[in-house]
């Protein structure tokens, strides 16, 4: 299978490398892998989420994405490469201005689709997700839940080749929360996608085989 | 409401930018029509033992426009009624010859006293008067009436400017969160800033039209019904088509500046 994902020495900081978070760190990922990163509070996985889809630089080593180089990318490539990628975030980053359906198209949108076509994998989508009826309405007027499973949605609306979640269900009750887990195992699944999750705990309601990684004292480690 | 609120925060100081460039188009036509009076109704009297061409003239002081010798005949004429023919030549033989200079532009007293100087240094020219004292008083009236307009131009731009920094403040905030999470999602910098070139093209088009019939009002019914004769007789100062123009563009060259600012203060800005 193919390298999505591969970290040689990566080494990531904050305030011009006075704060380092990561230290050398060494992983590889490949297509189709579900990965759940873990760590205790501030001990950098966000930081290493960030540094995935280029918004935080590397300070040494090289990380490959996609099979370009994230330490040397132009920003228009960077732009193309995150096209590709279904980003889910903790407080969902959803346009408040914006009704559901255009929410969940954005990555359509971007890439130029036909409004029509946008319509129909709007409501694709949302079926999906379990919110047909949501499409007209604004992110405002959903639960936490909710407006999560649009996000979801959002990542997934491309058939990305990698979907990175940032504790995707951190601000989510149980219930909510399994059927985000739910929803993620299905879209792995039914588009072989490479997921890769930071979160605080690997749910126990989990069922597929998964790879995990956890960050501690800046190292990131795989465990067996 | 808020629609109303949102657009009229950028509009009202992009109109006192746009009235400030079209109260400068105004009266800059309308100083160099009275400057152009001016230089018309103002001439120098020159006083010379032989003629003199105008190419003579421009060698001593080139702001030196034109040359108009007055006929010494009609001078004659004027003086020497009922004197004999052998008589009148003998006193035109005697009469120096006189010209009016007229200048290239509008000149301070200090100038003028150059150019008088100049002209004297020539052997031929007996006398020079430059009329002086009702020429100074006009330029520094004139002078005094565009500085006052020019500071308050500056003094409302500046303000204009202030205001519309703030408003830029305001949509960086309002498009911040929706414009960072475009660009994650690989959003090109010209959809992520689509809307807000949209907004704010909107806003430069609605302040040029709101200028433009301002001073369209002005010049096609308040200076026919004003009763003012100074008006009515520059009324085609007040506002012309290429006004519109040159309106346009300035407010598009505000927008295009201020949504770019917007752009890149958002650029990769964190949360």
């Amino acid at each position: 299978m193919s390298t999505v994902i591969n970290a040689s020495n990566l080494t990531l900081s904050y305030d011009n490398g006075e704060k380092e978070i990561i230290r050398n760190a060494n992983f590889n990922i490949k297509k189709g892998d579900f990965v759940f990163i873990t760590g205790p509070s501030g001990s950098g996985k966000s930081t290493l989420l960030k540094s995935l889809y280029g918004e935080l630089k590397a300070n040494r080593g090289n990380l490959i994405v996609g099979g370009l180089d994230l330490c040397n990318i132009s920003n228009g490539k960077l732009q193309e490469l995150r096209t590709h990628m279904g980003i889910i975030f903790q407080d969902y980053k959803l346009i408040n201005e914006w009704t559901v359906a255009k929410n969940v198209v954005l990555p359509l949108m971007i890439a130029g689709y036909s409004p029509e076509i946008q319509e129909t994998q709007a409501k694709r989508l949302l079926k999906h997700v379990k919110l047909s009826k949501y499409g007209d309405k604004f992110p405002l007027e959903l639960s936490g839940g909710e407006q999560q499973r649009v996000g979801v949605a959002r990542a997934m609306a491309k058939n990305p080749v990698l979907i990175l979640a940032d504790e995707p269900t951190g601000n989510l009750d149980d219930y909510s929360s399994n059927v985000i887990w739910d929803l993620m195992e299905n879209s792995c699944q039914q588009l072989d996608t490479t997921v890769l999750v930071v979160t605080h705990k690997i749910p126990t309601v989990f069922t597929l085989p998964y790879r995990h990684f956890i960050i501690e004292n800046k190292g990131v480690y795989e465990v067996h | 409401m808020k629609f109303i609120k949102n657009h009229l925060m950028f509009i009202l100081p992009l109109m006192a930018i746009l009235l400030g460039i079209e109260s400068y188009l105004v009266f800059s036509r309308s100083t160099n029509t009275y400057q152009k009076n001016l230089i018309d109704d103002y001439s120098m009297l020159v006083v010379a033992k032989k003629p003199l061409e105008l190419k003579i003239f421009k060698n001593l002081n080139n702001h030196i426009y034109s040359s108009k010798e007055i006929e010494r005949e009609s001078i004659v004429s004027d003086v020497a009624k009922g004197i004999n023919k052998d008589d009148t030549k003998e006193i035109l033989d005697e009469l120096p010859y006189f010209y009016n200079l007229k200048l290239d532009s509008y000149l301070n007293s200090s100038q003028l006293d150059s150019i008088k100087q100049d002209l004297k240094s020539n052997a031929n020219i007996k006398r020079v008067e430059t009329f002086g004292s009702s020429y100074k008083s006009n330029y520094r009236l004139f002078m005094f009436i565009k500085f006052i307009l020019n500071v308050f131009i500056i003094f409302m731009a500046t303000i204009s400017i202030f205001l519309i920094i703030k408003q830029m403040e305001i949509w960086k905030y309002a498009h911040k969160e929706r414009m960072r999470v475009m660009e994650i999602f690989g959003a090109p910098l010209m959809l992520r800033s689509g809307i807000l070139f949209k907004v704010a093209f909107f806003d430069a088009i609605a302040s040029t039209i709101l200028v433009s019939s301002i001073f369209f009002y002005l010049k096609f019914y308040w200076a026919v019904s004003s009763g003012i004769d100074m008006i009515r007789k520059n009324q085609d100062t007040l506002f012309r088509m290429t006004d519109i123009g040159i309106l346009l563009v300035s407010s598009l060259i505000i927008v295009i500046i201020s949504v770019y600012t917007v752009v890149f203060l958002n650029h990769g800005a964190d949360e």
